[in-house]
């Protein structure tokens, strides 16, 4: 190691030393950055620290939990890990989190999207998931084709790096061709059957990634992801190296059969609902299965992983139950109100949208959120409209049909649902920035019910 | 009341051009009308069909990526001369963003002039950086200053004698430096604002359907409606503009 590396690195362990046991603050940015001043090559330079090499995470929803449950996989097989849970996905969060610890099996890392160009080349990791690409944050990201083209460059720079992604998403396989053209080896993974759902809106790509001519597909899961065929050219859902079958989803928890050709069959289960999250386990199967997890680990992970991070947390406050999700982008929006919708309870539900930079300052995606479902729903007895933008919410509720008050708190919120019994619980969606601030809120509130 | 009255709204390829939340504006409009009792029928036009104007009383283009607006363009310069009657016929047409610069003589993807639909005399070429954020405009199509984001990398440069939409409060508009944003003509509004445009800014979504009640009926009085939730929105952003202009 050059002596500048040593001393970054030093340098950024002394800080996250530093934070963690005198100031006990988070950690999780700011150790790589300040040695990501001294040595711009920091991740190539500690790269060794994980001698199994390293997975990375990228994809527009889904990161965080993918990753952890990776993660937690590899552990519970016996694997030393370094990973920034917390998911800090910038450069400085992956810095952070390989200056985090000593020496790791492997490292399983979140990256944002246009984060891989930076972080691919120098960490050369083994294997890059990419779960799904929906349009998010176009202030800050730009239009998809700019995520696209960001990964499929960081891709060609890190040619030992595999490719391991979503077949069902024709966006993603956007990526993979062009990938594979460029040398790199691809392995999907994908729904093998229709899932039967209610359909949802299509936002995005619906259209032919090669062709433009429009896609057909033969089931859909949610938003763009199905098998999907051009009817002009060859573009399609391909033969999947990584199929869940026997798929069962509900608002309480998700199964399938996940098989990988030669390998046979097993049953994976979790008790946290969504469409969504059985591709995130799905992909986080893929990935373990890949990095020599056996089936009796990966459950055992599943068993003990309790979001604590705002991902479908839930909270008892006075008697009432309150979850909490993120809720960041159109997709993800409309995966939460079938969430909801799947509540045959009577329910209430508080909307925070802010509008920092990390949350994106354009807000014309609400717009996108299929709001107008909830108008129909006789068991939504009230919605609240919060956050720093909380009036352009209300106004989005107002054309869906829906009369929405504004709260200041989830506290507030709270208060506004004194007349409902405690029955009726409370769904928290908010966007990045309010999420933190709500689960502290929470957290204070009440009690946690993992 | 507005019986037996009906608008018709074509809302030019929805499933290209839907990039900054466009269906929120037909939305609006719709519901708009509808609350005072106009019927409103909203026509989607999509790729491979031939759009007719002769029965539009309100066209709607909104904003795509440049792939997007490339395909689009293309369509609709096969039915410019229906779409040119429409607007010397003083139809309504909204267009934001994307939509906007299509209305010109051409525009710059990358390097490429592309030839748009001269429908107003303006054109739009490109600079850096790309102007990102949000934007206050006052306009007299609107009696609260309109408030949106805008995010283009074009500069639209109005020819002699074309009406900008507005003065720019606060954001950069048309190019950055005129102060100028968005365009009138005849029954025609251009602008970069989205967000998306007519629910916090209820004047505008009332100007259009104004002008195509006129055009249709001879009458263009409106009914009031309560805008509370709207204009609150609307003051919020504006305040906020205002004070980031206060404190420079």
């Amino acid at each position: 190691m050059r002596l500048i590396s040593a001393a970054a690195t030093s340098l950024g362990r002394l800080v996250h030393w530093g934070l963690t046991n005198v100031l006990h603050r988070n950690a999780s940015q700011l150790p790589g950055r300040i040695a990501l001043a001294l040595d711009p090559q920091l991740i190539a330079h500690l790269r060794d620290r994980a001698t199994k090499g390293s997975i990375v995470v990228c994809g527009t929803n889904g990161k965080t939990t993918t990753n952890n449950v990776i993660a937690a996989s590899l552990e519970a097989s016996g694997m030393r890990v370094l990973c920034n849970r917390a998911g800090a996905n910038m450069v400085a969060g992956v810095a952070s989190a390989l200056l985090s610890g000593g020496t790791a099996d492997l490292a399983v890392l979140e990256a944002d999207e246009l984060s891989t160009i930076h972080i691919l080349p120098q960490l050369r990791p083994d294997y890059l998931v990419l779960l799904n690409l929906f349009r998010d944050q176009l202030d800050r990201a730009g239009e998809i084709d700019h995520v696209q083209d960001t990964i499929v460059a960081a891709l060609a720079a890190s040619p030992s790096t595999k490719l391991v992604t979503c077949g069902d998403d024709p966006l993603s396989m956007g990526v993979a061709v062009r990938a594979t053209q460029a040398g790199t080896k691809v392995l999907t993974f994908g729904m093998g059957e229709d899932l039967g759902l209610a359909p949802d809106r299509v936002p995005e790509a619906r259209f032919c990634q090669a062709c433009g001519t429009e896609l057909r597909y033969e089931y859909r899961s949610y938003a763009q992801l199905g098998k999907f065929a051009c009817p002009n050219c060859g573009f399609a859902r391909p033969e999947l190296d990584f199929v869940a079958t026997a798929v069962a989803v509900d608002r309480e928890g998700v199964s399938f059969d996940f098989s990988r050709p030669g390998e046979g069959t097993r049953r994976i289960h979790a008790d946290f609902g969504g469409v969504y999250m059985a591709y995130n386990l799905l992909a986080a199967a893929a990935a373990a299965s890949l990095a020599g997890v056996d089936a009796a680990h990966f459950q055992q992970a599943l068993d003990g992983y309790h979001p604590a991070n705002g991902r479908l947390q839930r909270f008892g406050v006075d008697g009432r139950e309150v979850v909490l999700n993120l809720a960041k982008n159109p997709t993800g929006f409309n995966q939460n109100l079938s969430l909801l919708l799947a509540d045959e309870r009577p329910k209430a539900a508080f909307f925070v949208v802010n509008d920092n930079y990390n949350d994106g300052r354009d807000i014309s995606w609400i717009w996108d959120v299929d709001f107008e479902r909830l108008a129909g729903d006789e068991g939504m007895h009230r919605v609240i409209a919060g956050g720093h933008r909380a009036n352009d919410v209300q106004v989005r509720l107002k054309y869906a049909g829906i009369g929405a008050a504004i709260a200041g708190s989830v506290g507030e919120a709270l208060g506004q649902l004194a007349d409902l019994p405690d029955e009726c619980p409370l769904y928290v969606l908010t966007n990045y920035s309010a999420l933190w601030p709500a689960r502290d809120e929470l957290e204070r509130l009440g009690e946690r019910h993992g | 009341m507005g019986s037996g009255r009906a608008l018709r709204v074509v809302h030019l390829y929805p499933e290209l051009l839907n990039l900054y939340g466009d269906s929120g504006n037909i939305l609006v409009l719709r519901r708009r009308m509808e609350w005072r009792g106009i019927s409103c029928e909203v026509e989607e036009v999509h790729t491979g069909d031939h759009p007719s104007f002769v029965d539009a009383d309100i066209v709607f283009i909104g904003g795509g990526s440049d792939r997007e607006q490339r395909i689009v363009c293309d369509y609709l310069l096969e039915v410019r001369r229906e779409l040119a009657a429409f607007v010397e016929d003083g139809g309504v047409l909204g267009a934001v963003c994307g939509g906007y610069q299509l209305l010109g003589h051409s525009y710059l993807m990358g390097d490429e002039e592309v030839r748009g639909l001269s429908l107003v005399d303006l054109y739009t070429d490109r600079g850096t950086p790309r102007l990102i954020g949000n934007i206050a405009v006052e306009s007299r199509i609107s009696p609260q200053p309109i408030v949106g984001f805008e995010n283009h990398g074009g500069r639209t440069h109005l020819g002699p004698g074309v009406e900008p939409m507005g003065k720019v409060l606060h954001g950069y508009g048309n190019d950055g430096t005129t102060g100028e944003e968005g365009c009138l003509y005849k029954n025609v509004v251009g602008t970069y604002v989205h967000g998306p445009l007519l629910p916090k800014n209820p004047g505008v979504a009332d100007y259009l359907i104004a002008r195509a009640l006129e055009r249709r009926f001879g009458v263009a009085e409106l009914e009031p409606l309560d805008d509370a939730a709207e204009l609150a929105a609307n003051k919020v952003m504006y305040d906020r503009l205002m004070d980031e202009e206060a404190r420079g």
